[in-house]
């Protein structure tokens, strides 16, 4: 099999965009801008320092759509760390999805403004950064005083901060969307913690995995962490095939491969555990190679390697998002002291029964994991760091103005949960609203009901992706499937939310019924079938 | 709190909808999904290749010769009944992709038999039929978790419970095989643990227990099988596994001459199946076997009869064996709750006609069905049976004996229900 390729969290690195001009100015002076026609390019910098961008078009209708970014690592990543080597930490801004020229265009095409910021700070940022959005609205009107309304999105991150800007500040906005959204910080940095504590006591104990040291220490010891974590999937991924632990297994994980255990069952448990897809760009979990592994490849391998694809992201993410979370409230933030991990996978273990190797593993696998085998230590946090994670900007998912979420339901570093997350605190909120609207009607014999706010645009999987060379060996290098990877949007999708978004900030009104149906169809893989039910991060299992 | 919020929205919209008839006129009621004024559409998900569809891919072509012989005869209320199947190969995954495009593209009604514990597990996860209302009709398995109508509000169990099934054969080892050594092979997840719990609960105690997971049976793995068996001097040896479990086992006790006495648990007892993998017929002479539905060999039965002689026309050359014969019964008792549901047949009025009128539905079966109100529990029981020689399961003693149990603590008592007579041509009333 190929290298199996990472998607990597940096990829807003290739974001600039021709929309940009990169010399900010002074911090909270007035934009420079260029005077240019038929797009007007501005500059500056908040408050904060947070460099911004903004672009109006000549026919500027009063519209601006104010586009937040994802996570971007806040330290430099050395270039011989494998994979994700070589990004340098970047503010630059970015004013809509990825640069995206077709999203640009279609929002000047209708006389909509675009701006963005690149944040003051990267990491794990949504206090500073809503506050920098707040502050740029402001900027931008004051700049251009024609301006009525303003629409905000955001992807991963993004998503957070847009959602928060929307939560706490529904006066600034009239439509926000918050794409591919991640769920807050407890939670992601749960899923990832999880995953990677997994790594550490099965398959190398001298992973740190959180709890870094201050300053830049601990930043180095997050590098060596990339390393080893880095080189344990390559081993995964041999010995998935080969049967084979990585050499570096602890006492624990050599006392399970001495019992039979197949190592990619292990593996598929650490991901089931913390709620990792078991769906990934290239693996589906249901095509085999033609042949005598036609069944027992989608049966007992794929799902393990869609584990080691999805799972390459995460533990980049719990080793880098730790580090930084730490940095910010000074202690190890991951514990699992009370975690029941056999309780998590009760469902998984039937479903995933076959690649699980059965009951008997299974439970091995949980005993050996469990709280009570001193071979697996688990990780304790600290009190007070943990106290200030929690502290941190976290969204309730009220829904204030019309709002589209859109996610792949197989994305494996914001797992759809966080949009369901969403989704069922609006469904209660609506049903509050219809209460109180029948209580009004009580009073004043005049019934008006409440209006849906909330657009869910599932990016769906195919019915089957995985392709195989005529070796039998699975094909790694196309493009990931829809519905997988992270943030996986083809311009299409991106338009529709974009149109969208116009279209509730002019009316007020989301798009419905057949016509969001129809459009989502033809804008490919995308549903608002409202059964649609993604499972919740596991962190809300657990609370 | 989720149920509570149900009920919240419940009787808002009970009142709102109260409000709104005040001022417009009461639409026309939306035809269901899945029904039209000439035909009513159901899906089904199963293997039909791969190494895990042997025997189980017939039970699709059973089921519509019963409808198309249903359809000839006028169908339910005037509407033919067609059946959309679809290959899930035994992989879960794909099951739900498979059980998505049923319900999303193909917009049937109700699913009908889907098979495998895992598979319905997986759907009722990803797909979600209970809140989507979708009907589950009659799952291939007889995993107890199923009858939970609180858990799985849209799915029906038919089988006897795997539960009620190792009760059953506990109670005949404690009858027939007192002080004797006893092996069990189980398959290692959801099914076996069901199995596990039966026999708990009947006090079997086994000299040896060998599990396999899902998906690793095969000769070689079976050799290793037959060497605990032998090792632990097993006098009795049960097999509680899916079909090619059972072939592989008894395959190579042929070729090893290793010949305890077997007894086959009913998921993996049809010998129609068994004998397809070449083992020859003579090794499941005298094994014990269990069955809800008549011996398939029985044409004195009038379900037998009248089915063989559909299946024969609508499959010419194919054996009459335990899966069509279930695969038939399974499309008859959906053909009786369709009827039951009314002139409209809507997803809701097919399984409230199930709730109320499911335990009297006619049936092949010997053993009482136990759907209420509150159960989808299917199928309540099992005769016990001796192969022949040939590989039929025949009754012990020449009549059926039928015992009933439930899937908790409840004793294993000889039955004393009388099947009803068969509705005239096998027609739904």
């Amino acid at each position: 099999m190929k290298k199996v390729r990472i998607l990597s969290l940096l990829s807003v690195t290739a974001l600039v965009t021709t929309f940009l001009v990169s010399v900010p100015v002074a911090a909270n002076a007035a934009p420079a801008c260029d005077g240019k026609s038929p797009i007007q390019s501005c500059v500056g910098a908040t408050s904060d320092g947070a460099p911004y961008a903004m672009q109006v078009p000549a026919n500027f209708n009063g519209t601006v759509a104010l586009y937040s970014h994802g996570y971007r690592y806040n330290v430099d990543i050395p270039a011989a760390i494998p994979l994700i080597g070589g990004y340098k930490v970047t503010n630059t801004p970015e004013p809509v999805p990825g640069g995206n020229a077709d999203v640009a265009k279609y929002l000047f095409s209708q006389g909509v403004a675009i701006v963005g910021s690149g944040f003051a700070r990267q990491g794990w940022n949504p206090d500073s950064a809503i506050k920098t959005n707040v502050e740029l609205i402001d900027t931008f009107k004051k700049q251009f005083p024609t301006t009525k309304k303003v629409i905000a999105w955001g992807s991963s991150l993004g998503g957070v901060i847009t959602q928060g800007l929307a939560e706490k500040h529904p006066e600034l906005v009239s439509a926000v969307a918050p794409m591919c959204m991640a769920d807050n910080v407890n939670a992601e940095l749960t899923m990832a913690g999880d995953f990677l504590w997994g790594l550490k006591v099965l398959f190398d104990p001298t992973i740190k995995a959180g709890n870094y040291s201050a300053g830049a220490a601990g930043v180095g010891e997050s590098y060596v962490d990339l390393g080893k974590v880095f080189t344990v999937m390559g081993k995964l991924q041999a010995g998935i095939s080969t049967g084979a632990w990585p050499d570096t297994s602890s006492a624990t994980g050599k006392a399970l491969e001495a019992a039979g255990i197949p190592v990619r069952s292990a593996l598929l448990y650490l991901g089931l555990m913390a709620g990792l897809p078991t769906q990934s760009a290239h693996f589906d979990s249901v095509n085999g190679p033609e042949g005598a592994l036609k069944l027992s490849f989608p049966l007992a391998v794929s799902p393990a390697l869609a584990i080691l694809e999805n799972g390459t992201n995460a533990a980049a993410l719990a080793i880098l998002a730790t580090q930084d979370v730490e940095m910010q409230t000074g202690g190890a933030i991951f514990d699992n002291t009370k975690t029941n991990y056999a309780a998590r996978i009760e469902t998984e273990a039937v479903i995933f029964n076959a690649a699980l190797s059965g009951n008997t593993v299974i439970g091995a696998l949980s005993a050996a994991l469990s709280a009570a085998n001193p071979g697996a230590p688990r990780a304790v946090g600290n009190p007070a760091a943990m106290a200030k994670m929690n502290a941190l900007h976290a969204n309730t998912g009220k829904i204030n103005v019309p709002t589209i979420l859109m996610t792949g339901l197989a994305d494996p570093i914001t797992p759809a949960g966080a949009s369901q997350r969403v989704v069922n605190a609006y469904a209660e909120q609506f049903a509050a609203e219809k209460v109180a609207a029948l209580k009004e009607y009580q009073k004043s014999k005049s019934y008006t009901a409440p209006t849906n706010k909330l657009l869910m645009l599932w990016n769906t999987t195919p019915a089957n992706w995985t392709k195989f060379a005529s070796t039998g060996a699975p094909i790694t290098s196309t493009p990931a499937a829809q519905g997988t990877n992270h943030c996986n949007f083809t311009s299409a999708q991106l338009v529709l939310v974009a149109k969208s978004l116009v279209q509730a900030s002019s009316t007020g009104k989301l798009p419905s019924g057949g016509a969001i149906a129809t459009a989502a169809r033809k804008a490919g893989n995308l549903s608002v079938d409202k059964n649609i039910v993604a499972p919740l991060l596991k962190f809300y299992s657990d609370n | 709190m989720k149920a509570m919020n149900r009920r919240k929205l419940i009787t808002v919209s009970a009142v709102l909808a109260a409000v709104s008839l005040a001022v417009t006129a009461v639409p026309a009621q939306a035809a269901e999904v899945g029904v039209t004024s000439t035909g009513i559409k159901l899906g089904m998900t199963l293997p039909m290749t791969g190494t895990a569809s042997l025997g189980y891919n017939k039970i699709p072509g059973a089921a519509k010769a019963y409808f198309d012989y249903l359809n000839a005869n006028g169908g339910i209320n005037g509407r033919k009944v067609t059946l959309v199947v679809k290959d899930d190969r035994y992989v879960p995954t794909e099951a739900v992709a498979k059980t998505n495009e049923l319900i999303l593209k193909d917009k049937v009604m109700a699913l009908l038999a889907p098979l495998g514990t895992a598979n319905v597990k997986a759907v009722a996860a990803s797909v979600n039929p209970g809140r989507r209302g979708v009907p589950v009709l009659f799952v291939n398995t007889g995993f107890s978790g199923f009858a939970d109508a609180k858990k799985y509000p849209t799915t029906y169990a038919v089988l006897p419970s795997y539960i009620m099934e190792a009760k059953i054969m506990g109670q005949y080892i404690k009858e027939n095989f007192a002080g004797k050594k006893i092996g069990l092979l189980y398959q290692d997840d959801d099914f076996g643990s069901d199995a596990l719990a039966g026999f708990k609960t009947a006090g079997v105690t086994f000299a040896v227990k060998v599990p396999y997971a899902s998906g690793s049976q095969g000769a070689a793995a079976a050799a290793g099988w037959i060497t605990k068996f032998k090792a632990a001097e097993a006098d009795v040896v049960i097999l509680f596994g899916v079909s090619s479990a059972t072939s592989a086992m008894l395959g190579v006790a042929a070729q090893l001459k290793y010949a305890p006495q077997w007894m086959l648990g009913s998921v993996g007892g049809d010998a129609t199946t068994i004998k397809l993998t070449g083992v020859p017929a003579g090794v499941l002479y005298n094994a014990i076997g269990f069955s809800p539905v008549p011996a398939t060999t029985d044409m004195k039965d009038e379900y037998v009869k009248l089915f063989s002689d559909i299946y024969a026309k609508a499959v010419p050359g194919s054996t009459f064996d335990l899966n069509v014969l279930l695969g038939m019964n399974s499309a008859f008792m959906a053909a009786q709750a369709l009827k039951a549901a009314g002139p409209n047949p809507t997803r809701k009025s097919l399984m409230a006609a199930i709730d109320s009128k499911g335990s009297t539905f006619a049936n092949s079966a010997l053993v009482p069905l136990g759907y209420s109100k509150t159960s989808h529990v299917g199928l309540t029981g099992y005769w016990v049976g001796k192969y022949s020689p040939t590989g039929d399961l025949s009754p012990v003693g020449g009549t059926y004996v039928t015992y009933t149990t439930d899937s908790g603590a409840g004793a294993v008592v000889k039955s004393t229900y009388v099947r009803p007579a068969m509705p005239a041509k096998g027609l739904p009333n």
